[in-house]
């Protein structure tokens, strides 16, 4: 079967009353659970498995396929209204969206991530239908070398996001860093900066830290300011809650780079939705025209992050379908539904099941229009929020973070946790600290330590391997040119000078 | 398992019911059922835990509601402290596997050990296969074996957490045949094939369930099965004992387990449960899918199993240079 009669069944068999009623299901409750901080798609996937045991597979994955995605869409939504990211892809949202709402530009800060989450989305499902299988085997030249060299990419971007101080986002970085360590070490089993707590065995979760130092932290410094009443201002008038045509516009590079940077970052087993939106912010403040009003409310730093990560979802659907291996939790547990209804994800699927295979992918078009509908209409509601006067807002935002560090793994630990990480977030902000590179040092160093250590027990010790393999050496020029672009300006003024 | 050893598995199980004081009040549950996992949603406990559920549910054989409840954390350490805690809870149950017995072993702070728990019943054994890429010229187990003595640290394995089964199968192996390679941890099961797949490592002891569709479709071969029988699925791979290597096969097993010293009433309550729901068509099901070993024992042959589990897995780690705190 090729690829257009392939995609005209799959529509024959989406197309089905109950494969649509389906779809609109798992696509709401997705948003729904994107937009509850804690809560994320891949526990809600597992409580509801049981549930779909009657259903047809083809339904059933075409369901659960759709809160994986629908909570990509609504991850933003608190990240930019309320500085409390619903999901983990969505944490670098909260760096220009938030900044964006306090502008009085919430409302477009939603469309706008509606619309790159639309677009971007669109670009990975397209990617997916048409070359699945060579993106599999290219993403399988991918090993640990390449891990490595795309994460000091991540991070030499990290360094661009220091803001005013070097110095200062620096050592947010290596708090980071530091932080992200803590746990048992995956190569030796031997536990770090644990303290003799078997809570920390299983080291820091994200979601805790990053409610922490974004969410809890602005409530303090809210209060510490005495802001009153109203938090943040609310034009009247539905033109001025959509995204003006000026905006749009600012963002067209950024729906590119979310679009393809995700999409790439998507088909990597080792790397997921958080890292690409990250990278993909990074390349956005990179390459833009005035990096330095990054972190104070620009269109772009939304629609690069939410796009990449729902680009992610078409990339990473494919190593899952095409050769059964899933590059995350969520992805994992699809996978055992599929395999539970006694469909073998793999090489043979398209052949063997093409009634689920093209079903499932000719859903993901159709979700993916019904979540901007679901989506955009909602924009002018949702900025309403910021109405609620702050003595109800905020004693609302510390419930909902209390319980979403609670629902992560059902421990008051992570509630203890997540108190430090405000006040942490807290005196950094006072202190004038960007908590950015500490987040993203957080996501990265992990996965950068790791993908070195493996690197080197590859090469037994070989230093090279970082640099003979052409992906990896071109990263890694990459990453030491992003290092120096920044000192450019700086040579070419002391030219000058001297000339 | 055959199920002339199910039988015999079940009459033993029966007996030991049959042999309880009948005097006692009997216990049945009147609030929800807890079913503590260390593992988050999706997690392979938590999948077992979900689909054991749904065949007692599916077979009507509760009259109360059970729940999951994850308990994630130090690799299964924060669930059985918790379970721990709930002495005298007849509410509460559990789901051990592996790392319930290894990790007390090399971290201070997993301070609770499966000798503190009450066992009740041991349930399935997860089999395991050597597995290289289809394209390997390595056709044999003895062909791999002899390459890795000739290439010592040369060649590399991927494989997850140094405790976990696959890293001892590696260490037996070595202990077995003097070769020697090197073990590469990644941290999920698809980065692990991955590297497998993409020609970065040479081998992988891989579950039969994630190497099915890839030996089926020709990217992989397996080599030999890390089993003391060959299943009925893989008739045509020979056990590593058969392929000429005579080692202990180090077990990955899943089971339930109580709080500390659970009357004897709520732990034959426990006990049949669980037998019934092993004999359920949903459990079965279960097993069939995810090509498991059927393994159900009674309580006292679980904590025999499970302290013999012990000293074999404190032998091979000491072996491999793992540093025991217990």
């Amino acid at each position: 079967m090729d690829v257009l009669s392939g995609l005209a069944h799959g529509f024959a068999v989406a197309f089905e009353p109950a494969n649509l009623m389906w779809c609109l299901v798992g696509c709401f409750l997705g948003t729904v659970v994107g937009i509850l901080p804690g809560l994320g798609p891949a526990a809600t996937i597992a409580m509801l498995l049981p549930m779909t045991y009657g259903m047809s597979p083809t339904a059933g994955i075409i369901m659960l396929t759709g809160i994986y995605y629908g909570a990509k869409y609504g991850g933003s939504t608190t990240s930019i209204l309320l500085n409390m990211p619903g999901e983990s892809s969505s944490v670098v949202t909260c760096i220009d969206g938030y900044q964006m709402a306090r502008k009085g530009r919430a409302g477009a800060a939603l469309g706008i991530a509606a619309i790159a989450s639309f677009i971007a989305g669109s670009f990975g499902i397209v990617a997916l239908s048409l070359m699945a299988p060579p993106i599999a085997e290219f993403a399988l030249s991918f090993s640990s070398p390449e891990y490595f060299a795309l994460m000091a990419l991540g991070l030499a971007l990290v360094v661009l996001l220091a803001g005013d101080s070097l110095v200062k986002g620096l050592i947010a970085l290596l708090l980071g860093l530091w932080l992200t360590s803590i746990g048992t070490d995956l190569f030796t089993s031997q536990s770090r900066f644990t303290f003799g707590q078997s809570s920390l065995l299983s080291g820091l979760d994200f979601m805790v830290v990053a409610i922490g130092v974004f969410a809890l932290s602005e409530v303090l410094n809210s209060i510490a300011d005495k802001e009153e009443t109203q938090l943040l201002p609310v034009p009247k008038g539905m033109r001025n809650l959509l995204p003006s045509w000026e905006e749009l516009k600012a963002c067209r590079f950024a729906f590119v780079n979310g679009s393809v940077v995700g999409f790439i970052i998507g088909i990597l087993p080792g790397a997921g939705a958080s890292i690409a939106s990250f990278i993909s912010y990074g390349i956005e403040r990179a390459f833009s025209r005035h990096p330095e009003k990054f972190g104070t409310g620009v269109p772009e730093g939304v629609a690069a992050p939410e796009g990449a990560n729902n680009a992610d979802t078409g990339g990473a659907l494919i190593p899952l379908l095409t050769l059964g291996i899933p590059g995350g939790g969520t992805t994992a547990i699809l996978l055992s539904a599929l395999v539970l209804w006694g469909v073998k994800p793999g090489p043979l699927m398209m052949q063997e099941s093409p009634d689920v295979f093209w079903g499932l992918v000719a859903s993901l078009y159709i979700g993916n229009v019904m979540l901007l509908i679901l989506n955009l209409p909602m924009v002018p509601l949702f900025a309403q929020i910021l109405r609620i006067p702050v003595y109800i807002l905020h004693p609302l935002i510390l419930g909902v973070s209390v319980i979403g560090a609670y629902s992560v793994a059902g421990r008051i630990f992570d509630v203890v946790m997540l108190a430090g990480f405000g006040a942490l977030g807290y005196a950094m902000s006072r202190l004038k600290f960007p908590v950015a590179p500490l987040v993203l040092g957080f996501v990265l160093g992990d996965a950068m330590e790791r993908a070195l250590r493996q690197s080197l027990m590859m090469s037994q010790g070989e230093l090279g391997i970082l640099f003979s393999r052409p992906i990896s050496a071109v990263m890694l020029a990459c990453a030491v040119a992003v290092l120096f672009l920044p000192l450019l300006p700086r040579f070419r003024a002391l030219k000058v000078a001297a000339g | 398992m055959n199920r002339r050893n199910l039988l015999t598995t079940l009459v033993s199980l029966t007996a030991a019911l049959a042999a309880a004081p009948s005097a006692q009040a009997e216990f049945k549950p009147t609030r929800p059922l807890e079913l503590v996992v260390h593992s988050g949603p999706g997690g392979g406990n938590d999948v077992m835990g979900r689909a054991l559920i749904a065949a007692i549910e599916e077979a009507k054989l509760s009259p109360v509601r059970i729940q999951i409840s994850n308990k994630v954390g130090g690799g299964g350490a924060t669930a059985a402290s918790y379970i721990a805690d709930k002495k005298g809870d007849p509410n509460v149950i559990g789901i051990f596997t592996s790392v319930w017995i290894t990790n007390p072993l090399v971290q201070q702070e997993a301070s609770v050990t499966m000798r503190d728990l009450t066992p009740i019943s041991l349930m399935v054994l997860e089999p395991a296969l050597v597995a290289v890429r289809a394209d390997s010229p390595y056709k044999s187990m003895a062909e791999l074996m002899d390459a890795a003595k000739a290439n010592p640290g040369k060649m590399k394995q991927s494989g997850g957490s140094p405790l976990a089964r696959d890293a001892l199968v590696r260490t037996v192996l070595q202990a077995k045949t003097g070769g020697r390679w090197a073990f590469i941890s990644f941290p999920s099961g698809g980065e692990r094939i991955s590297a497998l797949l993409g020609g970065h490592v040479d081998m992988m002891v891989i579950e039969p369930q994630e190497a099915g569709e890839l030996m089926r479709s020709g990217k992989l071969r397996a080599l030999a099965q890390v089993a003391d029988a060959r299943l009925p699925e893989f008739k045509e791979i020979p056990t590593l004992k058969e392929a000429g290597f005579d080692v202990p096969n180090p077990p990955q097993p899943r089971g339930v387990v109580g709080p500390p010293g659970m009357a004897p009433d709520v732990l034959a309550y426990y006990v049949d449960l669980i037998a019934r729901a092993g004999k359920s068509a949903g459990w079965q099901k279960f097993l069939r899918e995810g090509l498991l070993e059927e393994k159900l024992l009674a309580p006292k042959e679980t904590a025999e199993f499970l302290a013999a589990t012990e000293t074999q897995m404190r032998g091979i780690l000491s072996e491999s240079g793992v540093k025991l705190v217990r």
